[in-house]
């Protein structure tokens, strides 16, 4: 397993503590190494990789498997028990109750309406949240790319709201946007008047959208501006040699060069975009009305904050969403596959 | 095509001086080649003449216009990159075509000039292939092809070929001297490889530290190399130095030699202290009757038309001697050497040639 007489070689000259460390050292891997080299004398080399692989897969299979597996249960089930074995078997009763709709462009007309407002809501974020992400992103990874002053410190402003908690970005946007909040401050003392922003639907949506993209763009600049880092600087220099305008070099070298980048982003934004909850819910409630609400708001809801908890609706709903989710993974990892190859 | 004129063009990055004071002038259809060590700005002369880089100070002027402050795409150069620096996205063909385009030249036009630089460049079977799919040689051709399609007013080649293997860079060689010799434009090229220089210029500029230490045509730098550092870098394997000094009786003594009888003995005053630079095919292995020195073999490089030993004199320093023939000599064997007393250089002790005439 491990060359011990490699390991336990000390430079000369190595002072005390050194050479107590160097012995503590091989001290611990010929502990872990004995038990190692039985194992492995007994299985095999080749299987060892199972046994390595093990402890990942327990905790996977525990904290993500079990639970798709429950929850696949749970859309088959119906009743308000807690356990599988506690709830009478419906067959596709949850999915039907879904489905049912008089028309899916009008909510109103489905049994599960909000359901489907949920649905109709987060294709809109979705939709305006895609073209404003990567087109900010893209806009702003193009910039730090340049030779521009403060490059680093851009760089790490730009991407520094990536690692605040997504509820601590919206209780910060909650405090700017609130009717007495602080953008409403600079509006009326500017002379204007107080708009409220949680009230209106368009603008809930709209800041919806902003804080989302606020909150994320720095780790998508980042994807993208690795792409253009990528991009050979002498390209551009034979460019600039065969005449080539700005706006061109943009169009036809950069923009086709970034292209597996810019794929990768897209899908990863919609993904994101599909399972947005937490800045959302937090920022708006869902509101006004259900405004805002979207799909895994409704399955949080369904399953735990309405009174009656209905586990088999919100599970066949999880289970659509999960889908529709696999379909978009299998897509970026075909997307980085293709970029890798 | 054009001439160029550069007047003490400096360089520098922060405290760094990389070009000083560098004046050259390249005629109307030359193909000049820079050469020198690596960091010695040839690279940075190049880029500053393209209009990559801008100069610190000094001016550049292309056919009698001052294009010092101008863009690179505005001075109608062409540039081969070391790296080919094609797009990979494109065919062969857009590669070629795209600087054409962005002339907005007509349909016509471009597809003639393209088809044109393909035939010469033999690279008509290959138009509708990306660069990926192409080996070395042919993205090399690709690149070139970019360059010739515009006719540009001077070509800059960037150490096109050190990125190939030494057959192909042969053979491309040759193909860049028959390009030179039918379109007969004015070029520029930078390359470290001395073969490449002597072989494909009509004159060479030899840099050192930013600047030019000799500029002439490829068998002047070889046979009066101006200074040590000329003489040493020009040539290969390079020229072997040796501490000397004239006698009082018109001589020169090498280290390790027995004084010899030499015309440039006397250019120095008697005891004059030097060095002696002689090339390799200038030190003869002779009879031990006929010899100034001997000396012990330590390697033997049998290249079949021609030998090199590398041998070391009796007071340790080091020779290498080029035989036109296969020699029997092995590793630890002793040789009688004697100096071509003709073909000896000497070196003040600022490292400045003296020569007779």
């Amino acid at each position: 397993m491990t060359d011990r007489s490699a390991l336990s070689r000390e430079p000369a000259g190595a002072s005390l503590p050194a050479r107590l460390v160097e012995r503590l050292w091989d001290g611990l891997i010929a502990l872990v190494d004995a038990p190692l080299a039985a194992l492995q004398r007994l299985v095999g080399a080749e299987r060892m990789a199972y046994f390595f692989l093990a402890p990942n897969l327990i905790f996977f299979g525990l904290f993500v498997f079990v639970p798709i597996g429950i929850c696949i249960v749970y859309s088959v089930t119906g009743g308000a028990g807690i356990f599988p074995f506690a709830r009478p078997y419906v067959g596709a009763q949850h999915y039907a109750t879904l489905a049912d709709c008089g028309s899916y462009l009008d909510p109103h007309s489905c049994q599960a309406d909000h359901f489907w407002r949920g649905v109709r809501n987060t294709l809109i974020f979705s939709a305006f949240q895609l073209v404003a992400m990567v087109g900010v992103s893209l806009f702003t990874a193009l910039a730090l790319n340049r030779d521009i002053r403060a490059r680093g410190f851009f760089r790490a402003a730009f991407f520094f709201p990536v690692l605040l908690s997504p509820v601590v970005v919206a209780l910060i946007w909650k405090w700017i946007l609130q009717r007495d909040g602080l953008l409403n401050a600079a509006i009326t003392a500017s002379g204007g008047q107080k708009i409220l922003f949680f009230v209106e639907p368009g603008w809930a949506m709209f800041w919806a959208v902003f804080v989302s993209v606020w909150a994320h763009m720095g780790f998508y600049t980042l994807i993208l501006l690795a792409g253009l880092q990528a991009i050979p600087r002498d390209i551009y220099e034979a460019a600039e040699m065969d005449g080539t305008k700005p706006l061109r070099v943009l169009t036809r070298l950069t923009l086709p060069l970034l292209w597996p980048n810019l794929l990768v982003v897209l899908v990863l934004v919609l993904i994101r975009a599909v399972q947005t909850f937490d800045e959302v819910f937090v920022l708006t409630g869902g509101g006004p009305g259900t405004a805002t609400l979207m799909v895994v708001q409704f399955i949080y809801e369904t399953a735990f904050a309405n009174q009656t908890q209905n586990f088999g609706l919100a599970s066949a709903a999880s289970i659509l969403l999960g889908g529709l989710l696999f379909v978009l993974t299998l897509l970026q990892l075909a997307l980085a596959r293709r970029k890798a190859a | 095509m054009a001439g160029l004129k550069l007047t003490k063009i400096c360089k520098s990055y922060g405290r760094v001086d990389v070009l000083r004071d560098i004046d050259l002038e390249v005629p109307d259809g030359a193909f000049v080649v820079f050469v020198g060590p690596s960091g010695c700005g040839k690279s940075t002369l190049l880029r500053a003449i393209a209009g990559l880089e801008r100069a610190t100070s000094g001016r550049i002027e292309i056919d009698g216009r001052d294009v010092t402050d101008e863009r690179a795409s505005e001075r109608g150069l062409a540039m081969v990159f070391q790296s080919y620096a094609l797009y990979p996205h494109m065919s062969v063909r857009q590669n070629i075509a795209f600087a054409l385009e962005n002339m907005r030249l007509p349909r016509a036009e471009i597809a003639a000039r393209v088809a044109r630089a393909a035939q010469m460049l033999r690279l008509e079977p290959y138009l509708d292939r990306k660069p990926g799919a192409l080996s070395g040689g042919q993205r090399q051709r690709v690149a070139i092809g970019r360059a010739v399609v515009r006719d540009p007013k001077i070509f800059l080649f960037d150490e096109p070929l050190s990125n190939l293997d030494a057959e192909l860079r042969v053979a491309t060689r040759k193909e860049l001297a028959a390009l030179h010799a039918e379109i007969g434009g004015t070029m520029i090229y930078v390359t470290h490889d001395q073969v490449e220089a002597m072989t494909l210029a009509d004159r060479i500029v030899v840099l050192n530290a930013g600047r030019i230490e000799q500029t002439g045509a490829p068998l002047d730098l070889y046979n009066r190399p101006e200074n040590r550092f000329v003489a040493g870098f020009i040539g290969s394997p390079r020229m072997n130095f040796l501490k000397g000094a004239t006698t009082q009786d018109g001589r020169i003594a090498a280290q390790g030699f027995a004084p010899i009888d030499a015309p440039v003995a006397r250019l120095l005053p008697a005891g004059a202290a030097c060095e002696i630079g002689i090339r390799p095919e200038h030190v003869h292995l002779v009879d031990a009757q006929a010899a100034d020195a001997t000396a012990k073999v330590e390697l033997v490089e049998r290249l079949g038309g021609e030998s090199f030993l590398y041998v070391r004199l009796a007071d340790g320093a080091p020779l290498t001697v080029k035989s036109a023939e296969q020699t029997p000599a092995r590793r630890g064997d002793e040789v009688a050497l004697r100096l071509d007393p003709a073909h000896l250089h000497l070196f003040d002790e600022a490292g400045r040639a003296r020569r007779l005439d």
